[in-house]
């Protein structure tokens, strides 16, 4: 393969690969980021992922200032799950364990179902579960 | 997505340990159990003549599976208190299937697996339709058990997921192929007692530790709907997790095998207590996740959450105390998977469609071979958690299949209840809850699948029956050999 490579092509290989490995540790410094968050959540919880440190920090806020924003983790895990909290907007920042700046912001909208589409489920399974059983035991008396 | 081993509570070297000492111990039982099956009938139905200590004890702990122990916690996390009392509803599964049991040994004293009822009753359409079914649930059961081997020991010790979810599987289908049905529900035995003191324990050093105040006010502080009874997915969830329980125990060849298995008037005592003394558990496996905030516990993956917090609370003594509790879980659920799958393949599939001459020895040794091949594309599966659209979290694959199950369970009481229920309207019925069912969970979310499934399922059934009642007779079940080639077609005369 060598022999079939013009010296000049090799040059050019040398210097891509020269610039890619310059990249490589800029990418690094950007610091940790969030990998594909939700934007909305309907069910009541979900995941966080993120990556590009060793330690983290992450933080949750529920309005635009951080007024109240807390550290919800401190530490090596890549990942954590959100659940329990009321219809609204929160925002979570991440960035490397004693870092002064956040390094990623992502904000998810929590809007539950509707209670009105929650009953109808539950009226539906309530109305399934009372023929089920009917079936069952009138079965069971003509058998 | 996983523990690093840095912040793992059990150190590598006592995992290894437990995992080598236990599964030492249930491959020596499954071989001393089974040592004297001789026939296909031994292997797949252990003589037919279970009594009722055994059959308490084996329905039990089937249904305590990594799905209690594990995915209780999770959805106790995720859906608050109505998560966990409604995964405690799946036991209503266990009691309504008690007199169906009686009823299934009483029609059908010779029968094998639910495949052959399905076939003997609605014909060969919905035998199919049954079939794949059956398959598409056994599959996702065997597979996210398969994981919550993997996650329990990465939560527990940092091993990495797959060399734990491998060693689980291996240990499993090494002593189900040895000893078959008979060492499943012996081993069986051993590890509900080992499940029913484990968790007990838990639940008390939980309250003891923490205390119930801490608990309540952390939720409330950090995250109160778990404790809102107007929890709007929780509330959906309710009914659909009532109805995956009913589907998975009323269509599984899990739970008509032992219907089969165990002695006369033994099958309606055994599941009615099974199901009296499983409901509580899920309740007290799920409480430990509520500690979660009051503990400060991180949790990368929700179906973690179990171990992670008894692990957190008990320190090494506690990690311990869930490695044995939910490996015991895991292997009595797993064991009893991999041999009911295996009858239903080598007797629907290999015998049914294959090799419809095959002998009783090629029979039995079919079922191994089986046992070995759904390890084997199990350990496959389980190795994509999390690179796979459906095999992310435990619940995703579990409530996956809740359509399909659910969509069965109309089918199958109308096949053992209804005389006049129609055959292609029981086939069809499955394929239109099933379609339907499938497309709530991704376009609604998992907690509803099961429930729609139902519901569309009933509406078809009644709908052809209605239109096209055909009388059946229950003599036929009875009279017909099970073992024959050319069954009793579609029970519609």
């Amino acid at each position: 393969m060598r022999t079939l490579m013009p010296p000049r092509t090799r040059s050019w290989l040398w210097c891509l690969l020269l610039l890619a490995g310059l990249a490589l540790p800029a990418q690094g410094t950007a610091g940790p980021a969030f990998d594909s968050p939700p934007e909305r959540d309907a069910a009541g919880f979900f995941s966080l992922d993120w990556e590009g440190a060793e330690r983290f920090e992450l933080e949750q806020a529920s309005g635009p200032d951080h007024e109240d924003a807390r550290i919800i983790y401190r530490g090596s895990d890549t990942s954590t799950t959100v659940s329990g909290l009321p219809d609204g907007e929160y925002r979570f920042r991440i960035r490397e364990e004693g870092a002064e700046e956040w390094a990623d912001e992502t904000v998810v909208v929590v809007e539950h179902h509707p209670l009105s589409r929650a009953f109808l489920f539950f009226a539906l399974g309530a109305a399934l579960f009372v023929v089920l059983i009917l079936a069952i035991a009138r079965g069971r008396r003509l058998a | 997505m996983t523990i690093a081993e840095d912040v793992a509570i059990l150190p590598e070297g006592i995992a290894w340990g437990l995992l080598i000492a236990f599964g030492i111990l249930w491959v020596i039982l499954g071989w001393y159990l089974g040592r004297k099956n001789r026939t296909a009938e031994d292997h797949m139905l252990a003589g037919r003549n279970v009594g009722m200590a055994l059959a308490t004890a084996t329905a039990m702990a089937t249904w305590v599976t990594a799905n209690t122990t594990m995915t209780a916690p999770q959805l106790a996390l995720q859906l608050g208190v109505w998560g966990m009392f409604g995964y405690s509803l799946g036991a209503l599964g266990l009691i309504l299937f008690a007199p169906m049991a009686r009823r299934i040994r009483e029609l059908m004293p010779q029968g094998f697996t639910s495949g052959d009822f399905i076939r003997l009753r609605f014909g060969k359409f919905t035998w199919r339709v049954f079939l794949v079914v059956s398959l598409i649930y056994a599959f996702g059961w065997l597979v996210s058990l398969a994981m919550a081997g993997g996650v329990l020991i990465n939560a527990l010790a940092g091993i990495d997921y797959r060399v734990g979810m491998t060693v689980i599987l291996t240990v499993c289908v090494l002593y189900t192929l040895l000893g078959g049905l008979r060492a499943v529900i012996g081993t069986d035995f051993v590890q509900t007692v080992i499940i029913v003191l484990g968790v007990a324990f838990i639940a008390w050093l939980t309250i003891d530790k923490v205390g119930f105040e801490a608990i309540h006010f952390n939720l409330m502080e950090e995250r109160p709907e778990l404790l809102n009874l107007l929890f709007p997915a929780a509330i959906m969830f309710l009914f659909n997790n009532l109805f995956f329980g009913v589907g998975e125990i009323f269509h599984s060849n899990v739970w008509w095998s032992r219907a089969f298995a165990f002695g006369r008037s033994v099958g309606f005592r055994a599941y009615l207590l099974a199901g009296l003394l499983w409901l509580p558990i899920p309740i007290v496996a799920g409480f430990v996740a509520l500690a979660t905030p009051a503990l400060g516990i991180n949790v990368p993956v929700a179906d973690m959450v179990g171990p992670l917090v008894a692990a957190e609370i008990l320190g090494l003594t506690g990690a311990i105390v869930v490695f044995i509790v939910v490996f015991a879980a895991l292997a009595s659920s797993l064991d009893s998977l991999l041999a009911a799958t295996s009858d239903l393949v080598t007797r629907d599939i290999y015998r049914g469609h294959i090799r419809k001459r095959a002998s009783d020895h090629e029979q039995f040794r079919a079922t191994k071979v089986v046992v070995v091949l759904l390890g084997l594309v199990t350990w496959a599966a389980a190795s994509y958690r999390g690179e796979l659209p459906v095999i992310g979290s435990l619940a995703e694959v579990l409530y996956f299949t809740g359509a399909f199950v659910a969509s069965a369970i109309w089918p199958v009481v109308a096949g053992l209840y209804w005389r006049r229920a129609n055959p292609t309207g029981a086939g069809l019925s499955m394929v239109a809850g099933t379609t339907l069912g499938l497309v709530s969970y991704f376009t609604i979310g998992f907690y509803v699948a099961a429930l729609v499934g139902a519901a569309v399922s009933l509406a078809v059934l009644v709908l052809f029956t209605w239109l096209a009642p055909r009388d059946f007779d229950w003599r036929l079940l009875a009279e017909a050999e099970p073992h024959s080639a050319a069954p009793v077609t579609g029970g519609a005369r």
